[in-house]
């Protein structure tokens, strides 16, 4: 079996929404907001944690 | 805002960014990186513009109106105490708390293996998830408040991670306001937006600390170089999302162990300058300029900065050569600063005068500088010689 190498998490995402999705069994609505949403907040403390290392 | 302030605004950006691009504006623009020194003018110590942002910005904005500078930056005591200690960072020295209030903020860099905020084997799990390593592992080792993964929670914890969140918002939020204000009450221009590190820079300040990096890139090479490669999409993705939405201002890069004899011509070439390089080329083909703050003397690497597209940076002089560097690089690039610290600190205002007028006729008559000191200015520049420097430039430099 070939080994994969697990997918590099690119910049300016924390938790990927291919991870955050599987914590819902159904997405009643509408699931392109729910990502969209979910990925302006997940920036939030990705430029949080890269300020201090840059910045502080 | 009244329409003499912004006019006075306009002009100064027309002047400082057309140097930026290597041509000729009016007159030398003047821009300063005042620190400390903005407080000793405002009659306020070092710890209370380290602890207190408002009287922090109080005392740029009072540099500001007093002095005659084209654009300078809202703060350059950045090392806020509400945040660093809001989150219990280990490795400052903070002065009124562990220092004497009129000393400077102080980086204390990792000194051993065992004090170290990465360790040697830790390379491939940096590599694989920087953001992660950051978060899980390199944070609780550098705060006094966060416990390791897999510790209990604490509330002590839980208050740091929403106590910094939130003054770091608050922070920013105040430099907007700043800005806003040099703009409105002074005329004054914002000198940069965004903040870059080479890859190689946060290695040894952040992570494995300079002594044990100096070790690493002769025991483990490729590992160095694979997280500096692991870094630079990080290092863009922060600068762009801090850069002036106009593209008028240039994002700024703070270099201060790249030369010698920090680290040698031949482990720049291979360990520091590819991915700074790289970082640099990408950001300004998407229409930036970087402010390449060369601290200290660049001169062993002055014919791989003139690698770099034309017009890509403002490179500043502090101990460089600045007529080697003019030679060098001149016809394609902006120089700044070039104005010795210790000069504005110990020399007398004919000397620096002296100084001014020496660089500007050897690298000025073109266009393409920017008078300042070689470097950010603390509390031992003397007022008389600022003025000096600024004075003189408005006079004789003229186009």
């Amino acid at each position: 079996m070939t080994e994969q190498k697990p997918k590099r998490i690119q910049p300016g995402v924390c938790i990927p929404w291919e991870e955050k999705r599987k914590e819902f069994a159904e997405i009643m609505g509408d699931e392109k907001i729910v990502q969209r949403i979910w990925e302006q907040v997940d920036l939030l403390p990705y430029l949080y944690i890269w300020a201090v290392l840059i910045q502080f | 805002m009244s329409e003499e302030m912004e006019k006075l605004y306009q002009e100064r950006l027309k002047r400082y960014v057309t140097a930026m691009r290597n041509e000729k504006p009016d007159r030398i623009p003047i821009r300063p990186f005042a620190a400390e020194f903005a407080a000793k003018y405002a009659g306020y110590t070092n710890q209370e513009v380290t602890h207190d942002m408002d009287l922090a910005f109080a005392a740029i904005r009072k540099c500001a109106a007093d002095f005659n500078w084209d654009a300078t930056v809202g703060n350059m005591v950045y090392v806020w105490t509400g945040l660093v200690d809001g989150f219990g960072t280990k490795y400052y020295t903070i002065p009124g708390i562990d220092t004497p209030a009129d000393s400077a903020f102080q980086y204390v860099e990792p000194p051993d293996e065992e004090g170290a905020f990465m360790k040697e084997n830790e390379y491939d799990e940096l590599i694989r998830d920087p953001t992660g390593f950051l978060a899980n592992v390199w944070i609780p080792r550098v705060s006094r408040y966060v416990p390791p993964i897999g510790e209990p929670t604490t509330y002590e914890n839980n208050l740091a991670w929403l106590r910094s969140g939130m003054a770091m918002l608050t922070y920013y939020q105040g430099f907007g306001e700043q800005n806003a204000r040099l703009r409105a009450e002074s005329g004054t221009v914002s000198a940069i937006a965004g903040c870059l590190k080479a890859p190689f820079d946060i290695l040894a300040d952040k992570l494995r600390g300079y002594k044990l990096l100096c070790v690493d890139i002769h025991r483990q090479p490729e590992k160095v170089l694979a997280a500096c490669e692991a870094l630079r999409p990080h290092m863009m993705f922060n600068a762009l999302a801090g850069a002036d939405p106009e593209k008028n201002v240039p994002i700024s890069i703070w270099l201060h162990r790249g030369c010698v004899p920090f680290l040698s011509p031949d482990a720049f070439e291979k360990f520091h300058w590819p991915t700074l390089k790289q970082m640099i080329e990408e950001i300004w083909s998407q229409g930036w300029q970087i402010l390449f703050y060369a601290e200290g003397n660049w001169n062993g690497n002055l014919k791989y900065i003139a690698e770099l597209p034309e017009r890509s940076i403002i490179f500043q002089v502090d101990r460089t050569d600045i007529f080697a560097a003019h030679k060098e690089f001149g016809h394609k690039f902006c120089l700044s600063g070039g104005i010795p610290n210790d000069l504005l600190a110990f020399g007398t205002p004919d000397e620096v005068r002296s100084c001014c007028k020496k660089v500007i006729d050897g690298v000025a008559k073109d266009g393409g500088y920017i008078m300042d000191a070689g470097a950010i200015f603390q509390d031992d520049a003397k007022v008389e010689n600022v003025k000096a420097m600024t004075d003189f430039t408005v006079e004789y430099g003229v186009y």
